[in-house]
């Protein structure tokens, strides 16, 4: 091939390829912020490939704002100031345009710092409430979200009059539980302790002797993970769950297979997604993420799955605004609407409103027994 | 008694039934060989993934025990032949060494289970009652069991000649060798033995903790804690370290909440590491 037919040829293929790619040349750059290490390190797997179903979702129907998603990872599992680190460098160095943020509330303090709503942000776990920066998006459940009607529900069909509330010495455990009292003393009922107890507790003997004593028939189990497990095994043990109902809003998946299906009687979860949800479209994720990841797949739940929320959440705002650009989205922001494997979501005060079910434990997992409709997040943002 | 007061005996019974299971294997290898096992809790863990294992195949429970003894011995064995021996009377490089060690069979356990919660069923942690208080069969069945095998112990290593030539050993490694006392075999039994020790603790707590790859450190924290107080190196020391580590956790945890129970443990140990380093019993 002489120079001049080599020429003639790679500039024609060039020519080609930009004429064949119906995308505009450059793709659009979403970080996705997800524990990829720590004590949460176990939600990184099922989270990014939830991230990755999303991304080819997505790219499918033609891409966001008419640009194919190249996805960007970055690990949220270590301290705030290095996750910030993290994000600042996928932001400045790697040019994202975007943020999807599955992680702990310490960090998307540090995030919603960073960013100043410079970029458009999409916080999807479920999380205590209260975060009403510019340019950030929350999808995940709130505490009034998951227990306003939750709680009166569950008195009327097992009439418990005296709840015992324990949780994580944090703020998600303290803010749920404070939430939950409202609740509780609205149906009648009596809240007769609540204890918060730091990550590092591994026995649970003392506070299941409180809880006795204390002839509660209900208790809100605002621990999470690792001592959800520890605590609820306990429980059964000793007999309590026969006693008294549990009720829990993050006890997802991982932590119902690490207390193990028969130390779950009366155990309750309230979350805005099951791995089982029975819709159609539920039911075609699942099956999807089956296929994806085949016979060892790591469980589906909640928290990995709210990523795919925060894609369908970003695409419906980048569409209204026609843009990236914060101030434009958050212009739009109030009444952006999707339909999803949740259902259909909208947004209201920068918060999800979404439907919630409220699921107990059967020999084959959750049972999802009570679905209620367009529930609130019960924020104030100012809009 | 009232049946309160019945509970909290119990759970006191069995907070010190558990420490001393888990402690046992670090204290057999640290008290002979001097050296600080960092990957401790590992073998933990993997004892109860071995139990873990055996439930996922359908097996009973109890084939658990020598799967674990098979692993955590074969384990053991190739560890103190080709990373402990040679670093013997390098305590710090044994330190790194056994802590790479620890992070290696993580990862080794992440990759082949995944990195979430596992559950291990036994009818037995349903509750019986015992004077009018109910409490799991599985506990008290665990707290006998932890008695039987501690004073098993402690009459072999006063009375066998075993017993004998091991004490032999750590008190003067040299002039036992020199007495035809095969040292050097007796260290790698003393390894294997402590880590399958540990391994059969972690399948006998399976059906009642929390099983995810990282449980190990929480083991090899509160085994540590017991041999700074106790001492490194006796029966004894193990049996003191127990009862007050455990006892103080146990009994402040119950009167003042778990946080002041880690605070009073925490504390205990840093009055010990200042006052009294070698412990209550060292053979120093």
């Amino acid at each position: 091939m002489d120079r001049r037919s080599f020429l003639h040829h790679t500039l024609a293929a060039t020519a080609a390829g930009i004429a064949t790619s119906a995308f505009a040349a450059s793709p659009l750059k979403v970080a996705v912020l997800i524990p990829q290490s720590g004590p949460a390190g176990l939600f990184g797997p099922s989270s990014k490939a939830c991230a990755e179903m999303a991304a080819a979702t997505l790219n499918a129907r033609g891409g966001l704002l008419g640009r194919p998603i190249e996805l960007l990872f970055g690990d949220a599992g270590l301290a705030p100031a290095e996750s910030a680190q993290t994000a600042l460098k996928l932001w400045k160095g790697q040019r994202a345009e975007a943020f999807i943020g599955m992680h702990d509330s310490a960090v998307r303090g540090a995030l919603v710092g960073l960013f100043k709503g410079q970029v458009p942000y999409v916080y999807t776990p479920v999380y205590e409430g209260g975060e009403c920066a510019r340019g950030t998006y929350v999808t995940g459940e709130t505490p009034q979200q998951q227990l306003e009607r939750v709680i009166p529900w569950l008195a009327t069909e097992r009439k418990p009059t005296k709840w015992y509330l324990i949780g994580n010495d944090y703020v998600w455990g303290r803010n749920t539980n404070a939430a939950a009292k409202g609740y509780i003393e609205k149906t009648g009922a009596k809240v007769v302790g609540d204890e918060y107890l730091p990550f590092t507790v591994d026995n649970f003997d003392a506070s299941l002797a409180r809880i006795r004593d204390s002839g509660a028939d209900a208790v809100l189990v605002s621990l999470v993970g690792g001592s959800s497990v520890t605590f609820n095994k306990g429980f059964a043990s000793f007999g309590l769950a026969d006693k008294a109902l549990r009720l829990g809003t993050l006890i997802e998946e991982n932590t119902l297979a690490g207390i193990g299906l028969g130390n779950a009687r009366n155990l309750y979860a309230s979350s805005g997604y099951f791995a089982n949800l029975d819709t159609p479209t539920a039911k075609a994720f699942a099956a999807d993420y089956a296929k994806r990841l085949g016979a060892n797949a790591p469980t589906l739940n909640g928290l990995a799955e709210s990523t795919y929320e925060g894609f369908l959440m970003l695409e419906a705002l980048a569409k209204k605004a026609g843009s990236l650009d914060v101030a434009k989205m958050d212009a739009v922001a109030q009444g952006s609407t999707y339909s999803g494997p949740r259902g259909t979501v909208t947004l209201q005060n920068r918060h999800a409103e979404q439907d919630i079910h409220v699921a107990d434990v059967t020999d084959k997992g959750f049972r999802v027994l009570k679905t209620f409709a367009k529930v609130g997040a019960g924020q104030s943002c100012k809009v | 008694m009232d049946s309160g007061t019945v509970l909290h005996a119990l759970n006191l019974a069995y907070e010190l039934a558990t420490l001393a299971l888990t402690t046992l294997g670090l204290a057999i290898v640290f008290g002979l060989l001097g050296v600080m096992n960092m990957a401790h809790g590992e073998f933990v863990m993997m004892g109860a993934y071995a139990a873990v294992t055996v439930q996922q195949w359908g097996l009973p429970l109890i084939t658990a025990v020598p799967l674990a003894v098979v692993v955590c011995g074969g384990l053991g064995y190739a560890v103190e032949r080709w990373l402990i021996r040679p670093l013997y009377a390098r305590p710090f490089d044994t330190l790194l060494a056994t802590w790479a060690l620890a992070m290696l069979l993580r990862k080794l356990v992440e990759a082949i289970f995944g990195r979430g919660y596992r559950n291990v069923e036994s009818a037995l942690t349903q509750p019986t009652l015992v004077l009018g208080s109910p409490y799991p069969v599985y506990r008290l069945a665990l707290i006998v069991f932890t008695l039987a095998v501690m004073a098993g112990l402690f009459f072999w290593y006063r009375q066998s000649a075993a017993g004998l030539r091991v004490r032999a050993m750590t008190a003067n490694p040299i002039l036992a060798q020199a007495l035809g006392i095969p040292t050097r075999r007796l260290a790698s039994q003393a390894f294997v033995i402590g880590v399958v020790l540990a391994g059969l603790s972690g399948v006998l707590l399976a059906p009642l903790i929390r099983i995810e790859p990282g449980i190990g450190v929480d083991y090899l924290l509160d085994a540590f804690f017991v041999l700074v107080v106790g001492g490194l190196g006796t029966l004894g020391g193990l049996f003191g370290g127990v009862g007050i580590i455990g006892g103080a956790q146990a009994i402040t945890s119950s009167i003042a909440g778990q946080t002041s129970g880690y605070a009073v443990v925490l504390m205990i140990s840093i009055v010990f590491l200042w006052l009294k380093p070698d412990g209550l019993f060292s053979r120093r």
